[in-house]
């Protein structure tokens, strides 16, 4: 009990930090307010790789170095699906652009998913007994994703042009512009975060998968085939990432290095909340996304513009230092 | 006395190295072999008072010396990976930072070429061991995994930093323009040539006394069973220190080499390509053993030469190779580490293991059984 | 009539330690089998070998003459074995409901065994919305038994219960396993020989990895040179 009030004042402090910083670096309410919703975005995208990636390393022990990756590859093809040309071509048969979108999304969580059963079920399952090559798989399905991608669309990025209706509108506030999608996509962020935890909580799935991350092998003993709930963790964690990767797209367009990006930056998160822990992932996120939106303004003007990019690491390295079991988590 | 005793088991030492010794024969006279063959000069070609690096023999001198750097990396993090099991993904890391070291000592300071050259390297060397260890004494008595986290992001917080910093002139890096001309590769690269091949000869040796030496010996238990060598009365942590120190100064003797032979100091160096391709390279090769990452690295490097141009032709679709290769590393990677976990030395080894036991044992009755 | 359970002279290793060498154990239907035999001599890996968690690389074993052996330990829970593992392995996290919960097989397992799991253990019903870690030894220990009641077992495999419990806690957990085994057949590893002898109508004793004795309890209170020679009690 100790340990988790010493957590929640830890908690306190660092978004006190945060805010204190955000509310000094910006000139107005309407600043600080942008600040706040770019950090809460940035921790929904981020909650959205890091809960697979989580859960799946309490449940059985396998860090996903391609998380980032799945990520990636649904941003490349909701952009694929969404506008002309490229692989796939709806603007005929679905001119709605909203309409398209939301398709879009669709394909990308399938694309997501089935590369994630493929992963679990064909590559990762013939080695259980082997627990450092599958980190070291993982990663280089990783580097396959990332030159597969480049084969497919090119290294050019590509920025999002098509426009639907959310995307584009936008809200005042304090005299300051808000998007209403980046609203929309937080607002989707904190209900996925609800959704989990309460089939983590309630369902028996959710009380299958809390158990296995305690003690996989009693849960086998208890008569449940442990590894087709691995495989459903596994593949339901890879869905939401790609997830996260379409939603973002709009916003973030598609490139090749959102997959090392996000991986990193949900490392960050995963070993700032504790390994396997899932509140500490929800609030790992918000803090880490906090964060960086804070270093970014911080950074606008001054000679160190790598201050956004290195945030994540600077957290990751400084939690290993002062901390490494993490906010609510088990180091060992 | 002494001679009568000493030349039958020298003669035995012979003739077990023959193979080794032929390989180093050939190695060392290769420069002269090439421009025998091709009729060029292993020195380069004289203009004026100056040397230019031309014609076949100086271009597989590079050639031979790129692979040799990336010999000495893969070396490196075998003994890592392969004989203390600690996985990186951060390699570049101590790559990258000798680079940057040696490069900001001979272009950024004062002080003479030749000295600055050598307190380049080995502050660049130093500094690896130092890295290495902070790393391990913050992560390795974790988790293996927070090893391999910890090692990435400072790698990349390293390339992030490197690649905005205006005083190496950011991604573009800097070129080293002041070497000494005995060293200078576009001015004498059969010495630097020289140099590269004592340097992986030296590793080798290094790596397998200290493989083989008692604390080699450690080594292999805690990879095999850490909780194991730790009940046996080892202090498990400073055995992991010892091998990580020893892999982060290895693979800064590979940047320091890079940073010469291209004469340009960049964040590539500290780029993930740097720790991909030595993981990659123990593992073709065979990780865990002597000889895998030399014929894993060289190997992958020769192929990576003579791909480069080539093109496939898919049903009228033309691949130039250069393009997918990369990606062509990556699914052999994934192959590698499911259906080929031992490598090629790796799985040599045990095929021979086989053999050899066979003959020792006269089971005539399972024998017959068996076949 | 078949026993419940037949091991036929199973070889089990972990890693490259060869840990069983031969145990063959036969547990009849109704009643308590106890397994009995010094520390390391293989007693939690004959249950584990039975459970299918440390596979054995030879022999056999019948559950009611159907082989299990090479089956993974879910299907071998499903067919009605239920484990009670040493050091009380509950899952900390999970409130008693959901630890009881987590074992059903069917829908209404629990639903169906509710009156007799509070009526062996009623401090149970008190705690139920507890998390398991937040019990204490004894009653850690009881959710664990309680747990392999809550579907229909015909096997419970039980690791020694009594360990680091008070003896009042013994006396109940005693009761209650004499209790529940009108019900299914145990085989129970006891260290603490007055319990064992207490409880179990057969033993079997293994020694360094092999079956070495078995018979019926009564014979070997008896003796006292046999527990002295196996067991290094008197």
């Amino acid at each position: 009990m100790r340990s988790q009030r010493t957590s929640l004042i830890a908690i306190f402090v660092i978004l006190i930090f945060l805010l204190g910083v955000a509310l000094i670096n910006s000139n107005s309410l309407g600043d600080f307010g942008i600040t706040l919703l770019s950090g809460l975005f940035q921790g929904m995208l981020l909650f959205l790789v890091a809960a697979g990636m989580s859960i799946v390393f309490g449940l059985m022990d396998v860090l996903n170095m391609a998380q980032g990756s799945y990520f990636m590859v649904g941003a490349y093809v909701a952009f694929d699906v969404q506008h002309t040309g490229g692989l796939i071509d709806l603007t005929n048969i679905i001119p709605d652009p909203n309409f398209r979108f939301v398709v879009a999304v669709l394909a990308a969580v399938l694309v997501g998913a089935a590369f994630g059963y493929v992963l679990e079920r064909f590559l990762l399952r013939s080695l259980y007994s082997r627990p450092i090559f599958q980190l070291v798989l993982t990663f280089g399905v990783s580097l396959v994703a990332l030159e597969l991608v480049k084969f497919i669309w090119t290294t050019t990025p590509y920025s999002w042009t098509e426009l639907f209706g959310v995307r584009e509108s936008f809200f005042e506030l304090f005299g300051q512009r808000f998007s209403t999608y980046r609203l929309f996509v937080v607002g989707m962020g904190i209900a996925l975060i609800v959704a989990i935890g309460l089939l983590l909580q309630r369902s028996r799935i959710g009380i299958i998968i809390r158990a296995g991350v305690e003690d996989r092998e009693m849960v086998q003993a208890l008569g449940i085939h442990v590894r087709s709930v691995f495989t459903l963790v596994f593949t339901l964690g890879c869905a939401i990432a790609a997830f996260g990767g379409a939603v973002a797209a709009p916003f973030l367009g598609a490139s090749t290095t959102l997959g090392s990006g996000f991986l990193l930056q949900a490392i960050a998160v995963v070993v700032l909340g504790g390994m396997g822990s899932y509140a500490g992932t929800a609030v790992g996120s918000v803090l880490v996304g906090l964060a960086i939106a804070v270093a970014q303004d911080t950074a606008i003007g001054t000679s160190f513009a790598a201050l956004p990019s290195i945030t994540p690491m600077l957290l990751l390295v400084l939690v290993l230092l002062v901390r490494p079991s993490g906010l609510f988590g088990n180091s060992r | 006395m002494i001679q009568k005793q000493n030349s039958p088991i020298q003669r035995g030492w012979l003739r077990r190295n023959a193979l080794p010794l032929l390989l180093f024969a050939f190695l060392v006279l290769f420069p002269f072999i090439v421009g025998a063959i091709t009729d060029s000069s292993p020195y380069g070609v004289v203009r004026g008072d100056r040397m230019i690096m031309r014609g076949e023999s100086v271009r597989w001198q590079s050639v031979l010396i790129e692979a040799y750097i990336l010999i000495i990396l893969a070396m490196s993090y075998n003994l890592l990976f392969g004989f203390t099991g600690v996985i990186s993904f951060g390699h570049a890391l101590f790559f990258g930072t000798s680079g940057y070291v040696l490069g900001l000592m001979l272009e950024y300071t004062a002080i003479d070429t030749t000295l600055a050259l050598f307190v380049g390297a080995a502050l660049g060397i130093v500094l690896c061991g130092v890295l290495a260890l902070v790393i391990g004494f913050v992560t390795l008595r974790l988790k293996g995994v927070y090893f391999a986290i910890f090692t990435l992001a400072v790698a990349e917080m390293f390339y992030i930093f490197f690649s905005r910093w205006q005083l190496t002139r950011a991604e573009d890096g800097f070129a080293i323009t002041e070497l000494p001309a005995w060293l200078d590769p576009s001015q004498s690269r059969i010495n630097f040539y020289y140099l590269s091949l004592a340097a992986v000869i030296l590793t080798f040796v290094f790596i397998r006394r200290l493989v083989n030496s008692p604390s080699g010996a450690v080594f292999k238990a805690i990879r095999e069973n850490e909780d194991r060598a730790q009940s046996m009365g080892y202090n498990t942590l400073n055995y992991k220190l010892l091998s990580i120190m020893f892999a982060g100064m290895l693979a800064g003797v590979a940047g320091l080499l890079q940073v010469i032979l291209n004469k340009k100091v960049g964040p590539e160096l500290l780029g993930v390509s740097y720790t991909v391709d030595p993981l990659l390279m123990t593992i073709i090769g065979g990780i865990g053993t002597f000889t895998g990452p030399v014929i894993g690295a060289g190997g992958l490097h020769f192929l990576d030469v003579f791909l480069r141009d080539a093109q496939i032709n898919l049903g009228g679709v033309v691949i130039d190779i250069a393009n997918i290769w990369a990606l062509l590393l990556g699914v052999i990677f994934i192959l590698a580490v499911i259906v080929f976990p031992f490598g090629i030395v790796g799985t040599w080894q045990r095929w021979q293991a086989r053999r050899h036991r066979h003959p020792e044992k006269p089971l005539p009755d399972a024998a017959a059984g068996q076949d | 009539m078949t026993p419940i359970l037949e091991v036929r002279d199973i070889h089990t290793f972990i890693g490259q330690f060869h840990i069983l060498e031969g145990v063959s154990a036969t547990v009849h239907t109704g009643g308590i089998t106890v397994l009995l035999g010094r520390n390391g001599a293989g007693k939690t890996t004959t249950l584990r070998s039975i459970m299918g968690l440390t596979p054995p690389t030879r022999g056999s074993i019948l559950l009611d003459g159907t082989p299990i052996h090479g089956k993974q330990a879910h299907t071998i829970a499903q067919m009605g074995v239920g484990y009670v593992p040493e050091h009380r392995a509950i899952f900390r996290s999970l409130t008693v409901l959901e630890n009881l919960r987590l074992a059903e097989r069917k829908k209404g397992d629990f639903a169906h065994q509710a009156d007799f799991i509070f009526e062996l253990f009623p401090d149970l019903k008190r705690l139920i919305e507890l998390p398991g870690g937040n019990l204490s030894g004894g009653q850690q220990q009881m959710l664990a038994v309680a747990r392999a009641l809550v579907p229909e077992n015909r096997l419970l495999l039980i690791d020694e219960p009594s360990e680091g419990l008070a003896p009042v806690i013994i006396e109940q957990l005693i009761a209650a396993i004499q209790r529940l085994s009108g019900q299914v057949s145990v085989l129970l590893v006891e260290q603490n020989f007055r319990v064992a002898s207490k409880l179990g109508q057969n033993y079997v004793i293994i020694d360094s990895g092999h079956s070495a004795l078995d018979g019926r309890m009564a014979d070997l209170v008896k003796d006292q040179a046999l527990i002295q020679r196996y067991l290094g009690v008197a």
